[in-house]
């Protein structure tokens, strides 16, 4: 695997080789695909690196890859104040197990995103506080943005009255 | 009544002093704010624990506006999702317009001429002046200030007025396309800009000799609403929020896209991070946006008439008057319409300064016409976050202003 | 670049003068009853008028050349559209408002034309996309904005409902003809 002259990529191959699973940097964007259940550890190992910094966490968003395995993508976008420099880190998940350690105790920002993508995909994050839906109410019946969510799906009617 | 009001007040003076001062059992309590305040502008719910007057716990109730904008777009063309970003945040549509089809050229790796970008530009901060005249007016009425949020609405309204002679509509401009803009600076726009841009300069001086250093207004934003630098960090906050607090991240300097590394203009910072320096980082940032803009002109000026749009054949619409009467032309409509372009297959995320912060979007394409994967950054909801964290013990009354300086706006944040 | 990062200036310590209301709320006064008396000199003598309030439905404002109002149908001086029922602006539009169904008319001057032709207004979001995909000119964003109606049913607008004059379109049709030669010589509407 390569670097693509990233010193972010670079560090990661060299101190935690055996999570990297593939590396690209198409269009400038340095992109790392890890090993979902060492997540925390790239995340951490990114943030706390003199040199690499990377203490803002700017994006955590969810991809469905329907039918290929495993099915679910999530991406982090990573952002370096000190260095201006960004990284996207990349986890799949499979269908069966939708599930991924909560980056909240690194990033307290990435509770409303966890929020988020579970709410609208069904990844569950592990030791998430509080891991309610954020966009949707509670009685929504399904994930909206996996692929398989029809867009004319009706939800049943809700509330006093129903 | 009378004799009610007489035998508590005996109770009360016959009550031994140790006993006045017992526990009196108090709980606190949840006041519902929300979904439709006035104080809400967008629709959020606000779930306040409070003791007294102080907040204890807040909790945010968002998703009112949830309208499925990410799976609306997964479901026509690349070129169709441009209306919707439209209608991401209202006060700024053009930001987003040109955040989305910025990362669509990223991923087909399409250039424009340089007359679009400069044209981008002016659209560009003329957008981030309504936005910030909009927060900073709105704060006023909040805070019972009629008259100055008069002066900064009319001065909205002048740059609206622009932004309907240029594009065609005063909020959905629905402007910028993949590889261009929709059509060139009308004839008349450097005039009338010139001349709006004098009056929004009038009404920001009455605007700040009525506010800036009035007493009840400086009262209630001094101090309220504080988020700590290394909170803002851990919490990604972005734009006038973080420049605050003295991080001049801004994208506009740090990653220039379009054409910011030609243009003259400051990044203001504020010192503590009250709402009393969002304020006074927004009132700065219009000024100068209203510079950027002259010397947008400027440079439209020089450079002369000439082509908008890119000549990339994938995302180019033919010229309407050859549509007419030639049949390779005629075709080639058919196919821009029908499917428009092929997106090659990957990834790509493009961040923009938006009014609110860093507005990015995260695109995935699988090869086809369609988009697999819109996914927007909003900075309205990921500033909105840390709002608990701001509000910790703070009175009531300082939430309209932290909320208005948040400058949530619905239709982002709920998407 | 030049530019660079200033620090906004903040009032640490508010003077004595603030301090005591009643010297700011004249200066206040001044503001505000300057522009009372600009807005009432220009209203009373009609003109320099800098105030923004219009009295709607007797005075109007006009709305620059780009302005986009509700989609209508070109009409040619015999009544019939000038569209041909291609279905582009269907493919188009984003919200799928438009809804067409094509005919044919044995040896007329132009054969196809759309036997029905709907918009349904309270989807359309006045995005222009039909407009920009018509090769024929056919549908075109007017001027008219005030279709509020008391149900539903009636924001379907039908064919005979959407056809408009040529000449009464004039001005759209001359803004958007602008950019028809776009790549072969500069259009007018440019600086």
């Amino acid at each position: 695997m390569e670097d693509h002259g990233s010193a972010a990529l670079r560090s990661l191959l060299e101190v935690l080789p055996d999570t990297v699973l593939e590396t690209h940097a198409r269009l400038g964007d340095a992109t790392a695909c890890v090993d979902p259940t060492r997540i925390l550890t790239v995340l951490r190992h990114l943030r706390d690196e003199p040199g690499l910094e990377f203490d803002m966490l700017m994006d955590l968003c969810a991809v469905d890859f329907l039918g290929s395995e495993p099915r679910f993508e999530v991406v982090y976008h990573l952002y370096s104040l000190a260095h201006k420099h960004r990284v996207r880190i990349k986890a799949r998940v499979p269908e069966a197990a939708p599930e991924i350690d909560s980056a909240v105790s690194l990033y307290p920002g990435a509770n409303w995103m966890e929020r988020e993508v579970f709410d609208l995909y069904g990844v569950r994050f592990t030791d998430h506080p509080d891991l309610r839906r954020l966009l949707l109410y509670e009685e929504f019946e399904g994930h909206p943005l996996r692929k398989d969510y029809a867009k004319e799906k009706r939800q049943p009617l809700v509330g006093p009255g129903n | 009544m009378a004799g009610g009001r007489n035998s508590l007040t005996e109770r009360v003076l016959d009550t031994p002093e140790d006993d006045l001062e017992r526990d009196l059992h108090t709980e606190h309590h949840v006041l519902n704010m929300g979904p439709s305040h006035p104080a809400t502008h967008g629709t959020v719910k606000f779930l306040i624990e409070l003791d007294g007057e102080t907040i204890v716990a807040l909790d945010i109730q968002v998703g009112y506006l949830h309208r499925g904008f990410e799976k609306e777009c997964e479901s026509g063309t690349w070129y169709q999702a441009i209306p919707y970003t439209d209608r991401l945040n209202y006060n700024s549509a053009i930001l987003a317009n040109i955040g989305y089809c910025m990362a669509v050229e990223k991923l087909l790796e399409v250039d424009v001429p340089e007359r679009c970008l400069w044209l981008r530009v002016l659209a560009c901060e003329l957008s981030r002046v309504g936005d910030h005249l909009t927060r900073c007016g709105a704060a006023c009425l909040e805070l019972a200030a009629m008259t100055p949020f008069l002066y900064g609405i009319e001065a909205r309204e002048l740059v609206w007025d622009l932004q309907e002679l240029l594009c065609g509509a005063r909020v959905t401009s629905n402007y910028i396309r993949i590889g261009g803009v929709k059509h060139g600076l009308p004839a008349d726009f450097a005039v009338a800009c010139r001349e709006s841009i004098a009056k929004v300069r009038a009404l920001l001086d009455d605007f700040e000799a009525v506010v800036t250093s009035n007493r009840i207004f400086v009262d209630r934003l001094k101090g309220t609403g504080m988020l700590s630098k290394e909170d803002c960090i851990r919490y990604a906050v972005t734009g006038p929020l973080l420049r605050a607090v003295g991080e001049p991240l801004d994208l506009r300097k740090d990653q220039p896209y379009l054409v910011y590394d030609e243009i003259d203009f400051d990044v203001p910072i504020g010192e503590v991070g009250d709402n009393y320096d969002r304020y006074l980082v927004c009132m700065e940032e219009v000024q100068q946006s209203l510079r950027i803009v002259e010397q947008c002109l400027d440079k439209l000026e020089k450079l002369g008439p000439g082509p908008v749009n890119s000549e990339d054949p994938r995302v180019r619409w033919p010229a309407k008057g050859r549509v007419f009467n030639q049949m390779e032309e005629l075709i080639q409509q058919f196919k821009s319409v029908t499917e428009g372009p092929r997106v090659p297959e990957g990834e790509g995320y493009l961040a923009i300064e938006s009014a609110n912060g860093e507005l990015g979007f995260y695109l995935v394409s699988d090869g086809s016409a369609v988009p697999y994967k819109v996914r927007c950054r909003p900075p309205s909801l990921i500033n909105l976050a840390p709002m608990p964290l701001m509000l910790k013990g703070a009175l009531l009354a300082d939430l309209i202003p932290t909320f208005d300086f948040i400058n949530m706006v619905g239709g982002e944040c709920d998407r | 670049m030049p530019g660079s990062v200033i620090k906004v200036k903040r009032q640490e310590k508010i003077g004595w003068l603030e301090r005591l209301y009643v010297p700011m709320i004249i200066k206040g006064l001044f503001v505000t009853g300057g522009h009372f008396f600009r807005n009432l000199r220009g209203f009373v003598t009609g003109k320099n008028r800098t105030d923004f309030v219009v009295q709607y439905p007797e005075e109007r404002v006009d709305y620059p050349s780009a302005f986009r109002g509700m989609p209508v149908l070109v009409a040619l001086d015999d009544g019939l559209p000038k569209c041909v029922a291609c279905g582009l602006c269907e493919f188009a539009c984003p919200t799928d408002c438009i809804s067409i169904v094509p005919g044919e008319l044995e040896g007329a001057r132009i054969e196809r034309y759309p036997e029905a032709f709907d918009i349904d207004m309270s989807r359309c979001m006045y995005c222009g996309l039909c407009e920009e995909a018509c090769p024929e000119e056919a549908i075109v964003m007017s001027r008219e904005v005030e279709i509020s109606t008391y149900d539903r049913q009636s924001m379907i607008f039908e064919k005979e409902n959407l056809l408009v004059h040529e000449n009464l379109l004039k001005r759209r049709i001359d803004f958007i003809r602008g950019d028809y030669e776009r790549d072969r010589e500069p259009p007018k509407s440019d600086v």
